[in-house]
């Protein structure tokens, strides 16, 4: 199968002393779940964004399905491309099912309403997700986590292959963080989605992630099996922290050691242990 | 999923809100300072030489004088609807991104340069505040423009500069004006409702429902608008057409009740957040029901304007502010419980 999303030589920045992306290439197949991490201003959201055309790019080339992102229309871009964005909560109280439904504005009929379809649809993503129980509640009334999902439905809702997500775990707990990433997973499984999320998390994407793309504040990258990409010495480089890493089962996790951990001497090497 | 909002619900609700519209219309033509008796009314206007005095009354008078104030509170609660989601700014307003001053301004300047010409019937002073505004409304957005596309805080610093800039103007006109002149100007400011030509009202009318027709169409689009931009953009929505057709809309209908009936403060305002807070923030449903809302209370308003202090009559912008102020902080208590999108 070809590569759902293509991306060539891309450079982006926001202003041109200053660079952000430096010609990146890299692709992604289809069912793939992708994690996009790295330090604060990276560049991690400026890609998500230059995926679905919020930004333009300042040189290179970005294909969705094999075909240039340029040439879509908004409604044919909206239905291959879902954009779960960082917690934001609309000024008017809209209630979980308007909100789901919303995905499926461009598909209303002429007078302006959802077809019977269209509420299936919203329906099955409501399921999907576990909000089917508060529909009815307006947004403003969830926690953070429970919002986090309807997001997630709405974007579900959309019917698209790929769906990306920026720090979809963002303030949510525990919990919470398991739940999406499981969420998010399901739908990669069971839905055959091509997901990408941008996470600080690296031990939640080493987790479910299959690959994992790390970019460096100095626009360099890493992509790649999140196994292979996800080793103590580079974790040390990209982050500048020093690292313990550590092994349960099957799964390697990585815990940052600040300057005044307890017995703990900075060394050159990761700590390897256990 | 009874809760969600069906074509039926919408009609019914929508209709009922009419034949209530029209009740309350009715009601108001029946009450003033003359009596006027309904059996008189219909047995025609008379000869030439004997006029029939309640039919003069009823249709001459009362009836477009009526129809005008429904039409005004109509526009101005859409367009406060609309600038409410366009800015997604809860305390947006019709005149936030100062069509008011505009409009103020090219009034004045109609007062002091004691024009004496009328066009279908309509004195200078509307034609200029209709210019006025639309002038504004279109500088705002030019500025706007060049601060970002559509950059919400930009759009709402360059309504409160021009604003500040253009009510400065108007006060240094006001203070050099003549006393008799600054009463007209003043007392236009107030807001009023004028008996006026038919013709001018059918051609308002049909800006008016034409613009809220339009509207209602580009409802789901609003609503998915008011998750942002970007939101939107990734749910399908054509941001930038719907926001054209959005802002020209509201302005233009505006921009008409302004030069129309003056400046009336606080329908724009309370009837959009009064419909959201009974029935929520569906566009779809929020635009024709918040037209309804302010027609019906722009027509008491009115009604009241004009036998409170009877014979003499007061600025209706002064009733929908004691009216309305009241009314909405009843409504945000009561339902503020209920939805609590406010904090």
């Amino acid at each position: 199968m070809s590569d759902i999303i293509e991306i060539e030589n891309l450079s982006f920045s926001y202003t041109s002393e200053t660079t952000i992306l430096k010609d990146m290439s890299f692709s992604i197949r289809p069912g793939t779940f992708v994690a996009i991490a790295g330090p604060n201003g990276a560049g991690k959201s400026s890609l998500l964004n230059l995926m679905c055309r919020a930004l333009k790019p300042k040189s290179g080339r970005i294909r969705v399905d094999a075909v240039a992102i340029e040439s879509y229309s908004t409604q044919a871009l909206a239905a291959k491309v879902a954009v779960v964005r960082q917690e934001l909560v609309p000024v008017f109280g809209f209630t979980v099912i308007e909100t789901v439904l919303m995905a499926r504005t461009p598909y209303y009929g002429s007078m302006g309403f959802e077809s019977k379809a269209d509420r299936e649809i919203a329906n099955e993503a409501l399921q999907a997700t576990d909000t089917a129980r508060f529909a009815s509640r307006p947004l403003t009334s969830l926690s953070s986590g429970e919002r986090q999902r309807v997001f997630i439905a709405r974007a579900l809702a959309q019917n698209s292959p790929i769906m990306l997500l920026d720090e979809p775990t963002n303030f949510l707990d525990l919990k919470h963080q398991v739940g999406v990433y499981d969420l998010l997973k399901a739908a990669q499984v069971e839905k055959g989605k091509t997901i990408v999320a941008v996470t600080h998390d690296i031990n939640l994407a080493g987790q479910y992630c299959d690959e994992i793309l790390l970019l460096g504040a100095d626009s360099s990258y890493h992509i790649g099996k999140t196994k292979t990409v996800l080793v103590p010495e580079r974790i040390k480089e990209i982050f500048d922290i020093d690292v313990f890493a550590g092994r349960i089962g099957r799964e390697e996790f990585f815990i940052p050691l600040g300057k005044f951990a307890k017995n703990h001497k900075k060394t050159d090497k990761g700590l390897k242990n256990i | 999923m009874k809760q969600l909002l069906t074509p039926k619900k919408l009609a019914i609700r929508v209709g009922s809100a009419l034949l209530l519209l029209a009740a309350v219309m009715f009601v108001c033509s029946m009450i003033g300072t003359e009596t006027v008796s309904l059996k008189a009314v219909f047995t025609g206007g008379g000869t030439e030489a004997s006029i029939n005095p309640d039919y003069v009354i009823f249709f001459r008078i009362r009836l477009p004088r009526i129809i005008l104030a429904g039409l005004v509170g109509a526009a101005l609660a859409c367009a406060g609807v609309v600038f409410q989601v366009l800015l997604r700014n809860p305390l947006a307003d019709p005149y936030i991104l100062g069509i008011s001053s505009g409009a103020g301004l090219g009034a004045i300047i109609a007062v002091i340069s004691g024009f004496n010409w009328t066009l279908w019937g309509r004195s200078p002073i509307a034609v200029f505040a209709f210019s006025g505004a639309l002038g504004t409304i279109w500088l705002v957005w030019f500025i706007g423009r060049l601060t970002g596309k559509f950059h919400v805080t930009g759009l709402l610093l360059a309504g409160v500069v021009v604003n500040a800039f253009f009510s400065a103007l108007m006060m240094f006109l006001t203070s050099i004006a003549k006393s008799d002149q600054v009463y007209a100007t003043i007392f236009w400011l107030m807001g009023n409702m004028k008996e006026g030509d038919f013709l001018v009202l059918w051609i308002a009318a049909g800006c008016v429902v034409g613009g809220i027709v339009a509207l209602f169409y580009i409802g789901p689009q609003l609503n998915a608008l008011s998750f942002g931009a970007d939101d939107a953009r990734s749910m399908g929505v054509n941001v930038a057409g719907t926001r054209i057709i959005a802002f020209g809309i509201a302005a233009g209908i505006t921009a008409v009740s302004v030069s129309l009936s003056g400046l009336i403060g606080f329908v724009g305002l309370v009837v959009p957040h009064g419909v959201r807070l009974v029935l929520g923030p569906d566009h779809r449903q929020l635009l024709p029901l918040s037209g309804i809302a302010g027609a019906i209370f722009l027509v008491i308003a009115d009604t009241l304007a004009r036998v409170i202090v009877a014979p003499a009559q007061l600025p209706v912008g002064v009733v929908t502010a004691i009216v309305g102020g009241p009314l909405f902080l009843i409504l945000l208590v009561k339902y503020s419980r209920k939805v609590n999108w406010l904090k």
